[in-house]
């Protein structure tokens, strides 16, 4: 058992509903910036976003094709499993049911991929149904690239790490692949409000 | 102050490398199966995500990459890795 | 792994930073430019952990850790600003085998300090000065301004040996009369103060990560060669 530090409280903030905290959660008011190595810088010249894998034809959109599609503005919580959630958080991105539009699969499973190498593994039900967007914009701004812009995926319902940084395109896969921290231990889905934080949850 | 790669070095791990591997290790060379280049634990890059990744200085290579559960660590050693170590 | 501390003294450093001196039982030894990784417990079971030089020589009885304020930090405004006599929290280590010396591993030394990375290099100029050594140090501090650098009367002191020289610079802001650098550390700096590549000093370089690669650069710019720089780098928030 550790001891006590007296009067140590750290960062968090006390006055918040219970309901919107996951358990073994604390909410911060700062947006914490964790990665798994450096931060690309893709000229947006560069960029693109691809819809490939298991699917009747691959499709892709350069930046500003990516932008002229219908985006959403909204509001969501964010849940990190190193234990932190921000709470009304902002973003503009889109849909990534108006991504997978007119897609033909039989695949149920997607791979994210991206920028320096990462990836992650989702169920396609996990994607859609309005739970899933490639964001571009946070707090009204264009996404900073340490937060992982130009674009990340955004999956808000799950732990963060599936909300992938600097997201290049999702590969419909036969079978579930998991991805770089499903591999180290991580769980493969990642539900907060069920603490699916490791793979023996 | 800039904040790019928000990477610090080995020597921040060095009790997690202690508790994983029971020996000091920030002393220890690793070659880097990629690009050739031998540097010591205490000099790579070591980034903080879900867990911790611990990569090449020169060529950005994952060496470690590490999960801390709440009763164990999962720890993936990925590349070449030569470790010489002292008997205590 | 981990030891129960309790707070024995606290000495104020500067307006942001002061030393804390632990009573801690058992504890092994430690070699200088060695940190430990310190943990504190909320009521509520939070935990948070982060890495603090030691400021103290192998020689002296009492661990010592100097902590500088960090306004965004979540753990040094609680050991800068709350904590007092009589508290406790834990410590694991002392852990580093590579950012060390020992007198035995000789010189000359060429120590470069960016802010509270002057700490450990501290405690090896205090080692030095425990075991009355000859070997030749030289330490750069890189600080804002006159008022931030740790341990100003004692660096005074240092310099005075024959051994030690010491040299300061204030990025931001010099008092009148100041005759020192007044300056960001460049090439020519790191020349004036520095020993040359052919003398093959052993170096040390620890602060903000941006501020040792900067200096790690310019020495290899000079001839210095990269296996003898040794650099150990705090993170972004400095902590």
């Amino acid at each position: 058992m550790s001891p006590i530090s007296r009067g140590f409280r750290g960062r968090r903030r006390r006055d918040i509903d219970p309901a919107r905290v996951p358990p073994g959660q604390y909410i911060v008011e700062d947006f914490p910036v964790l990665s798994a190595g450096p931060t690309p810088r893709t000229p947006l010249e560069d960029w693109s976003f691809t819809v490939q894998g298991k699917v009747d034809r691959p499709t892709s959109w350069e930046w500003d094709e990516f932008l002229a599609l219908p985006a959403e503005t909204f509001t969501r919580d964010i849940h990190c499993v190193t234990k932190w959630s921000k709470l009304d958080t902002h973003w503009t991105g889109v849909s990534v049911d108006t991504l997978l539009e007119g897609i033909e699969t039989q695949s149920q499973h997607i791979t994210a991929f991206c920028d320096g190498g990462y990836t992650t593994n989702l169920p396609l039900e996990d994607l859609t149904g309005g739970r899933a967007w490639v964001a571009y914009r946070f707090d009204g701004e264009p996404l900073h690239p340490e937060h992982g812009g130009p674009a990340r995926l955004l999956v808000p319902h799950l732990y963060f790490w599936k909300s992938a940084k600097w997201v290049r395109g999702l590969t419909l896969t036969s079978r579930d692949e998991p991805g770089f921290w499903e591999n180290a231990g991580y769980h493969n889905r990642g539900d907060p409000w069920k603490e699916q934080r490791y793979w023996s949850d | 102050m800039s904040t790019e790669g928000l990477w610090v070095d080995g020597n921040a791990i060095a009790g997690l490398l202690r508790e994983l591997f029971g020996a000091e290790l920030t002393a220890t060379e690793r070659g880097c199966q990629t690009c050739g280049a031998v540097n010591c634990l205490g000099a790579h890059r070591v980034y903080r995500g879900a867990g911790t990744v611990v990569r090449c200085p020169v060529c950005g290579d994952i060496a470690l990459r590490i999960t801390s559960l709440p009763d164990r660590h999962v720890v993936q050693l990925t590349g070449s890795w030569s470790l010489d170590m002292p008997r205590t | 792994m981990w030891r129960t501390v309790t707070v024995r003294e606290i000495v104020p450093e500067t307006a942001h930073a002061r030393t804390i001196l632990l009573d801690v039982p058992g504890w092994p030894g430690h070699v200088a430019g060695q940190h430990v990784d310190v943990r504190l417990t909320a009521e509520d079971g939070y935990q948070a952990e982060r890495s603090y030089s030691i400021a103290s020589a192998p020689e002296t009885a009492a661990l010592s850790l100097t902590v500088e304020l960090f306004d965004d930090g979540e753990v040094s405004p609680y050991l800068v600003e709350e904590l007092q006599v009589g508290d406790e929290f834990e410590v694991r280590g002392p852990v580093g085998g590579y950012f060390i010396w020992r007198v035995q591993d000789g010189g000359p030394l060429f120590l470069l300090a960016g802010g509270s990375g002057l700490v450990p290099l501290m405690a090896m100029l205090r080692h030095h000065a425990a075991q009355k050594s000859t070997v030749p140090a030289r330490l750069l501090v890189s600080s804002r301004r006159l008022d931030d650098v740790l341990y100003r009367d004692e660096l005074a002191d240092l310099d005075g040996h024959d051994a030690v020289d010491v040299s300061l610079t204030l990025t931001r802001e010099q008092p009148p009369g100041w005759t020192g650098f007044g300056r960001r550390v460049d090439a020519e700096m790191l020349t004036a103060v520095g020993p040359g590549p052919s003398e093959q000093p052993q170096i040390f370089v620890c602060g903000p990560t941006a501020f040792v690669e900067f200096v790690a650069d310019r020495l290899v710019e000079l001839g210095h060669a990269p296996d003898a720089i040794r650099a150990e780098r705090f993170g972004p928030t400095g902590e």
